[in-house]
């Protein structure tokens, strides 16, 4: 399935070139890099996120819970086992793909603010589990990537700008998943679904499977990016790593302030809000204590009663490719 | 184990009425507040800094919480939530969300990281009924939160504004027909809801040390009650309340106190995918 | 709508642009004639007491270090302190890697809280550049890695030195300990320490009839004191941060169980456990890296300027500067990999060394200070005073109410 030549697709693929080339003009080690890195990073999780909460249009508040499965499943793999982490970020997807299919079967009917509840229930869920098994996970104490050098076959490597290639290699691959999705038939049958539910199930659509497959595969590339999240950051811990606030909410406001739905609203998001968020707590973390989330939490308010929409909404609608959808609410 | 139950009864009175605070803005505005444990975090700092300027009693104090916190739900529901009510539910989460994450920050800079609690003559004080022990805040607070559920059912009953809410809650459309000012009836409704929840949060000043991020710990809490209670429903998240408060002392007895909010979120889950209009109907 | 969204364009692009504009920008590099050294605690969230606490005897070590001239080997280079506050763990890296790419530290010092300090040792460690810390828990000298110091012994030996010195302090009050209650806070701090204890239990013989780990942020701790009362023990043993030390001992009086309690250190030798107790913390035992009656100068200077006793924390992170200050010049050099080395061999037993039981800062092949070792300390009046082991003792303890001989 090739997919058209619109300008929105020569946009992409500009850009890509553009970001690969990133590193060459920054110190490989650097900061600036890193930030860069994280950006591109939270971009393909928002992307992954995107899939169950723009094209399904089901607000989900607990997406770092495959986060979490992810860095976990890859790190306890190769710390208990050895296990390569390029392996582990497989055993990763499908163990978060798992967990997905299980927790659609109490959520399939559930609509807006119950299905947001739901999910941050799974999540907290998880968190719980994590900090009082420390046999299995370590426990709240966390676990640490051993510092192995540079094996790329082991996911290790010195310099930043491996990851930084990485990662950009994993927003592509995030990005085109959602693009076939998208512009496919559970694209389309979603877009039915999310319209009007009633109505695509009385034309014939399983609506329940297509939730199923969005949501299975949402959660397998967010696993996935939990994985490289880990492997970056070399050390999480249950509280950050099933954070509501720092994964669950980052990714969906990513999207959110970005543009629901479209192929572009989690790259010009995570690209907008990631340095924001970095410059900012690094001129006012050291001023006061809360000042830097305060700021950005009132700039998260401002950016949606001014423009529910996101950013994409900003530009003329030839820019954006992919689906563009919010469903007003016209009754309670 | 009866230890535990009573223990439970005593916080779940508690939770019943913060938990009522959520219910009820659900139940007219519409809205899932994911901030509301903010409000309870404010109404624990104004009850603590009355305590600490005034010497008033955290239980006197909380009404003192009640009335600032009303004040302050019924402007943000004028300027913020109002403008969000017609726009998509994932717009509106994350104005809630936001507004969590601001008044924690907000807090932290206002009032600092340090845990401050009160120290009152009643709180080493406990009394003795056959071989239960029951501890004095807790007693008072599960005291203070059954009065004013007392009051609010009455207040809904009986006052025009109250019934006004009821009205709304049921159908906004015919509401308006029947001459309600809709827009100052969600103010209100919310300045209510997060005004009980702050009272909530004075009463157990107590025996909780308030800091910015209390109220994350109560989120988990106040949403289970309200969903076995039914969103919307104010008996409801009473019965919400105490069970929620059971279940967490039952739970921290036989299990590990690390897991004592793990049933909690498992029963959330399946009471929201198998019923979520909730145990309790009605409002 | 279109000159809004025109507006809003504009808008967010000037953001970006500033945002970015602020990464071009560099911090200059050091300036000749001082060293910089990065400084990371927690100076906001839950563990600030205890982060404010050390970075204020980190910076007064540094005054005094100037004052009395500097670094000698590098011409009377003054030292600089470049502090980041990181609240949570999950902070720790992104913090110190920033502060290490903008910045031209020759080492690190901090944290407080073993977590975070876990979380940051990773960063450091790559970066290469030497981190010492005064953060407890076992792992952080156990990962096999060459760029981390501790100054305080592991978690484990501060909690057997909590059992042991119990059991000698009730033995000379004619008492015998046979059953104990652990409760500990679930992080690294609070299960290295709870590892310890049971280690010393079972050499000694004595029967641990509750053990428990808590949340670190709990909020209620009813079930605690009930299972603490239903097992029996004789002596609870908590290992606990401030907010749930507070906790932890109110419940304990309100619901009228009078065991003795023996701290684990952290939230139990703070001026903020004093205030938020009353009298109620009168009498009671915890065991502590250090203590204000070890180094009464330097103590004095402290309490005159900020008005609070000196902590544990603020010693031994003064401990931590002087160490890393002497690796300066020993090595003659403020590069990184050289005052690695040099703090690898260090054995100091001069300046603020001597706040250390032990007297000194000698570090192992993992990186642990060998010679120091834990005190006991109890609440008399309005600060902790050392009771035990008695070559650090500056008086006797009472137990059960009652002075020892």
């Amino acid at each position: 399935m090739r997919p058209a030549i619109t300008p929105a697709f020569v946009l992409f693929v500009l850009f890509v070139v553009a970001a690969s080339l990133l590193p060459l003009g920054f110190d490989p080690r650097g900061h600036v890099l890193r930030v860069a890195a994280m950006a591109l990073l939270f971009a393909a999780t928002a992307q992954a996120w995107n899939i169950v909460g723009g094209l399904a249009n089901r607000i989900s508040l607990g997406h770092a819970g495959f986060f979490g499965i992810g860095a976990y499943s890859s790190t306890l793999l190769y710390l208990r086992l050895g296990v390569s982490p390029w392996i582990g970020l497989l055993a990763g997807a499908a163990l978060a793909a798992i967990a997905a299919a299980l927790l659609s079967l109490p959520t399939v009917r559930l609509q807006g603010h119950y299905f947001a509840l739901a999910t941050l229930a799974f999540a907290q869920v998880l968190q719980v589990i994590a900090n009082s098994w420390p046999g299995l996970t370590g426990g709240p104490l966390g676990l640490s990537i051993p510092f192995a050098g540079s094996q790329p076959l082991k996911f290790s490597f010195r310099t930043v700008s491996s990851y930084y290639w990485i990662i950009l290699a994993l927003l592509v691959v995030s990005c085109a998943v959602f693009h076939l999705l998208a512009t496919g038939a559970i694209g389309y049958r979603l877009r039915a679904v999310r319209e009007n539910e009633q109505a695509a199930e009385a034309a014939g659509v399983d609506t329940a499977r297509v939730k199923l497959i969005a949501s299975v595969v949402s959660a397998a590339l967010t696993a996935a990016c939990g994985t490289v999240f880990a492997q970056f950051t070399y050390y999480f811990d249950p509280d950050s790593i099933f954070s509501l606030p720092g994964i669950s909410v980052r990714m969906a406001m990513i999207v959110i302030v970005g543009g629901l739905g479209t192929l572009g609203g989690p790259i010009v998001g995570a690209l907008f809000l990631i340095p924001l968020e970095e410059a900012s707590n690094a001129v006012l973390s050291s001023k006061a204590a809360g000042l830097s989330q305060f700021a950005f939490a009132t700039i998260l308010m401002a950016a949606i009663l001014i423009q529910p929409r996101g950013m994409m909404a900003l530009w003329p609608k030839r820019w954006s490719a992919g689906a563009k959808l919010t469903v007003e609410r016209t009754s309670r | 184990m009866t230890q535990a139950l009573i223990d439970g009864i005593l916080l779940g009175g508690v939770y019943a009425v913060i938990a009522l605070g959520l219910s009820l803005v659900y139940g007219v505005v519409g809205i899932v507040n994911f901030a509301h444990g903010a409000f309870l975090m404010l109404g624990m700092y104004v009850s603590w800094f009355a305590w600490r300027h005034l010497g008033l009693d955290p239980l006197a104090g909380s009404v003192l919480s009640f009335g600032a916190v009303f004040v302050l739900g019924y402007l943000v529901q004028r300027a913020l939530i109002n403008r969000v009510l017609a726009a998509p539910p994932a717009a509106q989460i994350f104005l809630t969300v936001g507004l969590l994450i601001a008044m924690e920050n907000g807090a932290l800079l206002l009032f600092g990281s340090d845990f401050r609690s009160v120290s009152v003559p009643y709180q080493l004080q406990g009394y003795q009924i056959g071989g239960i022990f029951l501890s004095a805040p807790y007693l008072y607070a599960f005291i203070s939160a059954i009065a004013l559920g007392g009051v609010l059912e009455l207040y809904l009953a009986r006052s025009w504004t109250g019934r006004a809410i009821r009205a709304v809650a049921q159908d906004p459309m015919a509401a308006t027909l029947a001459g309600v000012d809709i827009r100052r009836t969600y103010a209100r409704a919310f300045g209510l809801g997060v005004a009980l929840t702050a009272f909530g949060g004075g009463i157990i000043l107590p025996y909780i040390t308030v800091s910015p991020t209390i109220g994350g710990q109560y989120v988990v809490l106040m949403f289970t009650a309200v969903v076995l209670g039914g969103l919307g429903s104010v008996r409801g998240a009473l019965v919400g309340g105490l069970a929620v408060g059971i279940i967490q002392s039952l739970s921290a007895l036989l299990f590990s106190i690390q897991l004592e909010n793990l049933c909690l979120f498992v029963i959330f889950i399946t009471v929201l995918s198998l019923r979520p209009q909730g145990i309790v109907k009605g409002m | 709508m279109r000159r809004t969204n025109w507006l809003l364009r504009r808008a967010c692009a000037g953001l970006l642009v500033s945002a970015l504009g602020f990464f071009a920008h560099r911090a200059p590099a050091a300036v000749s004639g001082e060293v910089v050294i990065g400084v990371i605690q927690a100076l906001s969230g839950p563990n600030a007491q205890q982060g404010i606490n050390a970075q204020r005897g980190t910076e007064l070590a540094a005054e005094a270090i100037n004052e009395r001239g500097g670094v000698r080997a590098l011409g009377g280079a003054k030292i600089r302190l470049i502090t980041s506050d990181v609240p949570t763990p999950n902070t720790a890296a992104e913090v110190t890697q920033r502060l290490i790419s903008q910045n031209n530290v020759s080492a690190m010092i901090g944290t407080v809280n073993s977590a975070t300090t876990l979380a940051a040792s990773e960063v450091t460690e790559r970066g290469g550049i030497p981190l010492v810390t005064f953060a407890f828990a076992d792992q952080i000298t156990e990962r096999g890695y060459k760029y981390i110091f501790a100054v305080s012994p592991k978690g484990s030996t501060f909690g057997e030195a909590q059992l042991n010195y119990t059991i000698a302090i009730a033995r000379a009050a004619g008492e015998n300990i046979t059953k104990i209650g652990i409760l500990y806070e679930d992080t690294a701090y609070g299960s290295a320490q709870a590892k310890g204890l049971r280690l010393a239990a079972a050499k000694t013989g004595v029967q641990i009839v509750m053990d428990e780990a808590y949340p670190q942020g709990i909020t209620d701790v009813t079930p605690l004191v009930n299972k603490l009362r239903a097992s029996g023990a004789q002596i609870a043993f908590p290992v606990s941060y401030l907010n749930d030390s507070l906790l932890i001992i109110r419940s304990m009086r309100q619901q009228q169980l009078n065991t003795p309690v023996v701290g684990g250190a952290a939230g139990y030798v703070l001026p903020d456990f004093r205030k938020g107790l009353g009298d109620l913390a009168e009498g009671i035992l915890s065991v502590a890296a250090a203590n204000s009656d070890l180094m009464p100068d330097f103590a004095a200077k402290y309490e005159a300027k900020y008005g609070t006793f000196i902590t544990h924390d603020s010693l031994m992170h003064a401990a931590a500067l002087d160490s890393v200050v002497q690796a300066i010049e020993r090595a003659k050099s403020s590069d990184p990999e050289k005052v690695r080395d040099a703090l690898a061999t260090l054995d100091y037993c001069g300046g603020f060394a001597k706040g250390v039981p032990g007297g000194c800062v000698k570090f192992d092949a993992t990186g642990r200070n060998a010679s120091a070792f834990p005190v006991m300390v109890q609440w008399h009046g309005d600060r902790p005073v050392t009771v035990y082991p008695p070559q650090a003792a500056k008086q006797k303890a009472i137990w059960r109410g009652k002075p020892t001989s």
